[in-house]
């Protein structure tokens, strides 16, 4: 049972730390003691009592030993229990060395064993029973780790968009609107007063169309109705323009901070997206709530059905979108429908007094 | 004719209220918010506001607010709402603010000039003005499918175009066809939406709008 016990992986590698070197020392100490002693032993005759000089050498190494290797586990309630396990194979192996040493007989040190595996049992079923709190710290950092590079990636991929629909739409229009304001100006010096008009009716149009990509652009960042009237209102506008009849139930009473409210619209519209492109639903609603720190928006449609998270659809980004927020994604859409998508984000509300609780249609 | 105008940004404040000038429209008075547009009201007579959506203290639709609160004050106070988005939702809640008198126009249809002067007028005469977005949002609404997909895409644009305000003349224009052609397309339109033809315009535009208000509350 000694010898090197190398679970985990240690940082130091294979180099000796200060305990391995002292190791090293007691394990020739402990040989010369032995052999010392054996040599002795054999001389003088009678009882081999060096056998406990070498029980004594023995069990001080394999002790340490053992708890040396259980330390080198990674971390938390993992050690504890390796700590523990090694102990009892290391006290056992005494019991039964003792037992053994002492001539055999009535095999006694079967209660202790009991006692050890007993100890070794409940320590077993505590850990088992209560959640490892070791591994969900884990788990929630390496969410969180996803989640953060997802928003970042998400971001930076949205200000790309924003930047290449401003570049190519807006200024490029503004530019061939100076170009032609500039072109107007000398027309109207040479005294062509019809060319000037036409032109002056071009720039007009090409304005408007860049209003129109501009607003199409703001839309995109945050739609104004969400920043006037917040969710519900947003929602509710959102339900009006839908080609499939929307009914929008909603008990909210407050404003939700803006980040998630941002969220939670551009979910709830990305399903509503889904339903009229892929439902075929001849009605559709959604459920606004918040209740106990947990706003629940859930859209359904009485469509075909089918609609399942994954497989690069919309639903993915839905989930990437409200994940940021510890929220969550459930779909129930049977084949042959209804569909509902049920989203939960924990979140507090800020002001009460713009209360809104209501039913649209 | 005596307009007040309510706009925060001083660049398109401006900007109307030379315009309206320039067509010899009195503007009694250009203000910065709409706090100030309530007490205005109760001193001076006007016979039309003009307002933006967004103004402030909080900068997301108290314009829309003060339009609705002036009305219920002074019922038939001409409005003509002005945003830089429209949305129907809005144009909705003003509708039911009182009947006519109300017009709701993006920003964009200022800069055509004829069409945004005679807007004013008409809203300034009790008739209602919506933006072509947002009658085109109501066209298509759901509400309406039933009896609205009886229409041909034609009468359907022309019902766009009647719910934006526009006369027989107008209508027969921008859709390059002959007047007659349209008054054929409009009473097949009241026919298959069940509403009596009606030859004065401004009430044609009402019982279209009221119809299209109808079937989105109902739908």
């Amino acid at each position: 049972m000694s010898g090197p016990v190398s679970a985990g992986v240690a940082p130091s590698g294979r180099e000796l730390t200060g305990w391995g070197r002292a190791l090293r020392l007691q394990v020739i100490i402990g040989a010369l003691l032995g052999t010392v002693s054996t040599i002795v032993g054999l001389a003088v005759g009678g009882y081999f009592w060096p056998r406990w000089a070498w029980f004594v050498v023995g069990l001080t190494l394999a002790g340490q030993v053992a708890v040396r290797g259980a330390l080198r586990k990674p971390g938390g309630r993992g050690v504890a229990f390796a700590v523990h396990a090694r102990l009892t194979v290391v006290l056992a192996a005494m019991e039964v060395t003792i037992w053994a040493l002492t001539g055999g007989g009535l095999f006694w040190p079967i209660w202790a064993l009991m006692v050890l595996g007993l100890a070794l049992g409940a320590h077993v079923w505590v850990l088992h029973k209560h959640p490892n709190r070791e591994r969900e710290l884990t788990e929630r950092v390496d969410q969180l780790t996803r989640t953060r590079r997802g928003v970042v990636d998400v971001q930076a991929a949205e200000l790309k968009r924003i930047e290449r629909d401003l570049h190519d739409g807006a200024q490029a229009r503004m530019a061939s609107l100076a170009m032609n304001l500039g072109l107007a100006e000398e027309l109207v010096r040479r005294g062509d007063p019809d060319a000037v008009a036409s032109l002056l009716a071009e720039s007009r149009n090409s304005t408007l169309t860049a209003m129109d990509e501009l607003r199409t652009v703001m839309r995109g960042i945050q739609p104004p109705v969400l920043s006037d009237r917040g969710l519900v209102g947003a929602v509710e506008a959102l339900a009006l323009d839908l080609a499939v009849p929307t009914t929008v139930i909603a008990t909210v009473p407050g404003r939700i901070a803006t980040p998630v409210e941002s969220a939670v619209y551009l979910a709830v519209s990305e399903c509503l997206a889904n339903v009229v492109k892929h439902s075929g639903a001849a009605k559709a609603w959604v459920v606004l709530r918040h209740r106990d720190g947990l706003l629940s928006a859930v859209v359904g449609d009485d469509g075909a059905g089918g609609a399942r998270l994954g497989g690069g659809s919309g639903l993915t980004g839905i989930v990437r979108r409200l994940e940021v927020f510890d929220g969550t994604v459930e779909v129930r859409s049977p084949a042959g429908g209804p569909t509902e998508i049920m989203m939960e984000v924990p979140c507090e509300l800020s002001s009460p007094r713009t209360s809104s609780s209501s039913e649209t249609e | 004719m005596r307009v007040v105008i309510a706009e925060d940004l001083v660049l398109l404040r401006d900007g109307v209220t030379r315009l309206l000038e320039a067509h010899a429209i009195e503007v009694v008075a250009a203000l910065g918010d709409a706090g100030e547009l309530l007490a205005l009201l109760e001193r001076e007579p006007v016979d039309l506001v003009i307002l933006d959506v967004r103004m402030p203290p909080t900068f997301t639709n108290e314009g829309l607010r003060a339009a609705i609160d002036a009305r219920a004050r002074h019922p038939g106070l001409p409005v003509l709402v002005l945003s830089q988005y429209v949305e129907q939702i809005y144009a909705r809640e003003l509708m039911a603010s009182g009947d006519g008198a109300l017009g709701y126009l993006l920003k964009d249809r200022v800069s055509d000039v004829p069409s945004f002067i005679s807007a004013v007028r008409q809203v300034a005469a009790g008739g209602t003005v919506l933006d072509p977005k947002v009658v085109a949002a109501m066209v298509t609404h759901h509400g309406n499918g039933a009896r609205l997909a009886a229409l041909t895409a034609r009468e359907q644009e022309v019902l766009s175009l009647m719910a934006e305000g526009r006369a027989n003349t107008g209508i027969a224009e921008q859709l390059v066809v002959t007047e007659k052609a349209v008054s054929k397309h409009i009473n097949n339109i009241f026919a298959k939406l069940a509403l009596p033809a009606d030859t004065d315009g401004h009430r044609r535009v009402l019982a279209v709008l009221e119809y299209l208000q109808a079937g989105t509350a109902s739908g």
